[in-house]
């Protein structure tokens, strides 16, 4: 063994050849997550003319294996606003409590809350904004539903990089190819969603959840739903897909031209 | 022995011969020029009080809030210099944050409680500060549910978990008072301030210690209480504020909140009330004077 | 985790791929468990440590306390494990201490959490938090890679794992009593010991009641059927 200090805990140079130490280097950037662990996927938003519609399914996906059954991505925050998160599970976990000790800070003062939805959505994507500037993202996609300072509908998203958009209605992960194309139909704009009963806007969002389950291979049958109005948070955490068609496999047979 | 001119009083930190602190005595003293702050700590909740004295007739009725929130689940009150009752706001704040994002779960009452002790006890040791001119009072209520740990998901088994102890409470109201010195304890009911005397004298009155007293009275004792403190103070204005904390079933939902106007309202029209009624009671005894007042006729 | 074909075996027989020196040198590629049950929780395990093909360890002991009643399973890079393991182990000391009363199962698992989200891109650590307190009765937490954090029923965790998803869904009922829940776990890792050969050895298990904490023994040459310990 080498008596040399320097030596000591390393492989001896004259077995493996000179110790590459180039790894202990920090010269060079610093690295940071790079990808998602456990993730959720789509989250599904719609506007009508009281409030808004919005819903995501309960699995956490560990690559393709469907690990956790049970993770609830709706988040309500006081009342005023829920936000549905796509991605990684445990940065909307830090989110989560973020938005509990913003929660906590506005209740320091007297006036009751002054968040709405609208604020929260901006504070959201200011701080998807700075981590991305750190070369640390949140990786998450989120939706903002809610009622603004108007009391009017808001339903907006922000993602990791801190980009923001606002729709009548909106969809994060497949949901954007699945599920958006079905909801502009009902609603291409702000004056069609204004125009929608609340009944519309939960049938529609069903709806999707539904086709999101037929293709979307990180998705599952339990979903979370909720209708966000000025009177309120209506949420719902254990719904169970309905009336799936699946019957019509009965009259699929062979890939082409076999009948039997 | 007294203080003055010993020179064992000029700075903070330094015993007297006879072991007493006198920069932390005069710290009392502070508190007890202060407005009258009480907390009651009833069967399902806490309520917290304060004797808000008026300094000026410019000062907007309603602002200028002394009770403060420190977490959700709990408030303060302090009577003594209000700048150090701030700075105790501000500190307590911190500890309940640092707590939860250490622990990931609210912090007690007690736990603050012991934190905030250790905190005003540090500044009674070094000549470079002076001691809080306040006594606080904390109040919260510690959840009597089982809590998630914060951001958690998933619920573990629908049929609850296994191996809990049958019969044990957990959780509940905290009421504890800290002192200039550092000095705290928990209390069923407790008063500093000016009208300190005449407030403890009232709170043994109500035998909290029976844990009997609903949340819904306590607020009209507290209200009471600080009519009949402020009595012995009667040449100034002043306005009653009152916060409630109730367990998760109850009308804070576990939150620290005001008390609604309505119910603080009726809470102060029957202070008053009971305040004219001793009043009442003395103009009788007035009125059967007369009887006594034949005999000097002259 | 992977592993390269780079690297030779050296004159004391012990594999060392100059490579891999960094990353996750001595693997747990394991199977681990914790359940609820009726008392409180079981957490198990197999014994076996690889670096590579080779079994570095065939008697590991993957079952580490954290307090009397709090342990955890530990998966991924033994070092990592192991020193966020021991950190949390003091920090729980420190709790009893400073606060006069025992940590709960959820201290220790928020302990766990900030410390392996915090350095997510520093660790590879996959645990499981079991324990049982006067307050809650067992409980159990799945720690996987990102720190995120998930209370459940029933965890497992590590390479093993991925071939008793099946398994344990089948035969996993609420409120079983010790014996059927020392017979689930044992099943359980048989299985995973049977068909990941990153697992193997024996299985040793900790069940964790208001009693305290009280371990088991079993061995492959009697096919698990006698409790040694």
């Amino acid at each position: 063994m080498n008596h040399l200090p320097q030596g000591w805990g390393r492989p001896r140079d004259d077995v493996y050849g000179a110790y590459d130490a180039s790894y202990l280097q920090n010269s060079g950037p610093n690295q940071h997550t790079q990808q998602p662990v456990v993730t959720g996927t789509s989250v599904v938003a719609l506007k009508f003319k009281e409030g808004v519609v919005i819903a995501a399914d309960n699995l956490a996906s560990y690559g393709s294996l469907a690990r956790f059954t049970d993770v609830k991505r709706l988040r309500t925050f006081a009342d005023a606003a829920v936000v549905g998160f796509g991605g990684d599970v445990s940065d909307m976990q830090y989110l989560d409590r973020l938005l509990t000790s913003l929660d906590t800070e506005e209740a320091y003062g007297t006036t009751g809350h002054t968040l709405n939805a609208h604020n929260l959505h901006t504070y959201l994507s200011k701080v998807f904004y700075k981590r991305r500037s750190e070369f640390n993202p949140l990786w998450n996609q989120v939706l903002v539903a809610g009622v603004d300072q108007e009391k009017k509908p808001f339903l907006a998203s922000a993602d990791l990089l801190g980009t923001t958009f606002s729709a009548p209605s909106l969809a994060t992960g497949f949901g954007a190819h699945l599920a958006q194309p079905i909801l502009r139909t009902l609603a291409p704009d702000e004056e069609a969603a204004a125009g929608l009963s609340k009944e519309q806007a939960v049938e529609a969002i069903k709806e999707c959840m539904k086709v999101l389950f037929y293709r979307d291979a990180r998705s599952m049958d339990k979903y979370s739903i909720a209708v966000v109005t000025k009177d309120g948070i209506d949420l719902r955490e254990n719904e169970k897909l309905e009336a799936q068609s699946w019957a019509f496999a009965e009259k699929i047979r062979g890939y082409g031209t076999q009948v039997n | 022995m007294t203080s003055i001119g010993t020179g064992y009083d000029l700075t903070n930190s330094v015993f007297s011969p006879d072991g007493r602190n006198f920069q932390v005595e005069y710290a009392v003293k502070a508190v007890e020029n202060g407005g009258t702050s009480i907390g009651i700590r009833c069967k399902d909740g806490v309520v917290l009080a304060v004797e808000k004295v008026i300094t000026s007739k410019l000062l907007k009725p309603g602002a200028n809030k002394r009770i403060a929130t420190i977490d959700r689940h709990m408030g303060a009150v302090s009577s003594g210099l209000i700048p150090d009752g701030r700075h105790f706001v501000s500190r307590a704040r911190e500890e309940a944050a640092s707590w939860r994002k250490v622990y990931k779960t609210p912090i007690t009452t007690s736990d603050l409680a012991n934190r905030m002790g250790g905190y005003l006890q540090a500044y009674t040791l070094y000549s470079s500060v002076r001691p809080f001119g306040i006594t606080a009072i904390v109040g919260g209520w510690d959840s009597e549910r089982e809590l998630p740990v914060d951001g958690q998901v998933g619920s573990g088994p629908s049929i609850g978990a296994g191996g809990k102890v049958e019969g044990k409470k957990y959780g509940g109201p905290g009421l504890y008072m800290i002192e200039p010195s550092g000095l705290y304890w928990g209390y069923y009911g407790a008063a500093t301030g000016k009208g300190r005397q005449t407030a403890k004298a009232e709170l043994e009155k109500l035998d909290l210690a029976a844990g009997k007293l609903s949340l819904e009275d306590g607020v009209k004792e507290a209200a009471k209480i600080i009519y009949i403190a402020h009595d012995d103070n009667k040449d100034k204005e002043f306005e009653l504020e009152m916060t409630w904390i109730s367990g998760l079933d109850g009308p804070t939902k576990g939150r620290h909140e005001e008390v609604p106007k309505d119910i603080l309202e009726e809470a102060e029209r029957l202070a008053k009330k009971a305040l004219e009624g001793d009043d009442d009671e003395e103009e009788i005894k007035e009125e059967d004077k007369p009887a006594e007042g034949d005999k000097m006729e002259e | 985790m992977e592993f390269g074909t780079t690297g030779m075996l050296n004159e004391d027989g012990i594999h060392v791929d100059m490579e891999r020196l960094k990353k996750g040198e001595v693997n747990l590629g394991t199977s681990i468990m914790a359940i609820n049950f009726k008392d409180g929780v079981i957490l198990g395990a197999d014994s076996r440590t690889t670096t590579g093909a080779y079994i570095a360890n065939r008697v590991t002991d993957k079952l580490t306390q954290v307090h009397d009643t709090i342990w955890c399973c530990r998966s991924g890079s033994a070092a990592d494990t192991q020193a966020v393991a021991d950190i949390v182990h003091y920090q729980l000391g420190m709790y009893g201490v400073m606060n006069g009363r025992q940590p709960t199962t959820q201290t220790a698992a928020a302990m766990f959490q900030e410390l392996c989200y915090e350095n997510k891109d520093r660790l590879s650590a996959g645990l499981i938090i079991a324990g049982w307190d006067e307050r809650h009765g067992g409980q159990v937490y799945s720690i996987p890679l990102g720190g995120s954090l998930h209370k459940q029923s029933y965890a497992i965790g590590g390479s093993g794992s991925t071939y008793i998803y099946g398994y344990c869904d089948a035969n996993w009922r609420e409120g079983m009593n010790e014996e059927e829940a020392v017979n689930f776990v044992k099943g359980s890792l048989q299985e995973a010991i049977k068909w990941d050969g990153s697992s193997g050895g024996v299985i040793r298990m900790v069940v964790l009641t208001q009693k305290g904490a009280d371990r088991h023994l079993y061995l492959p040459d009697s096919n698990y059927a006698v409790r040694h310990q």
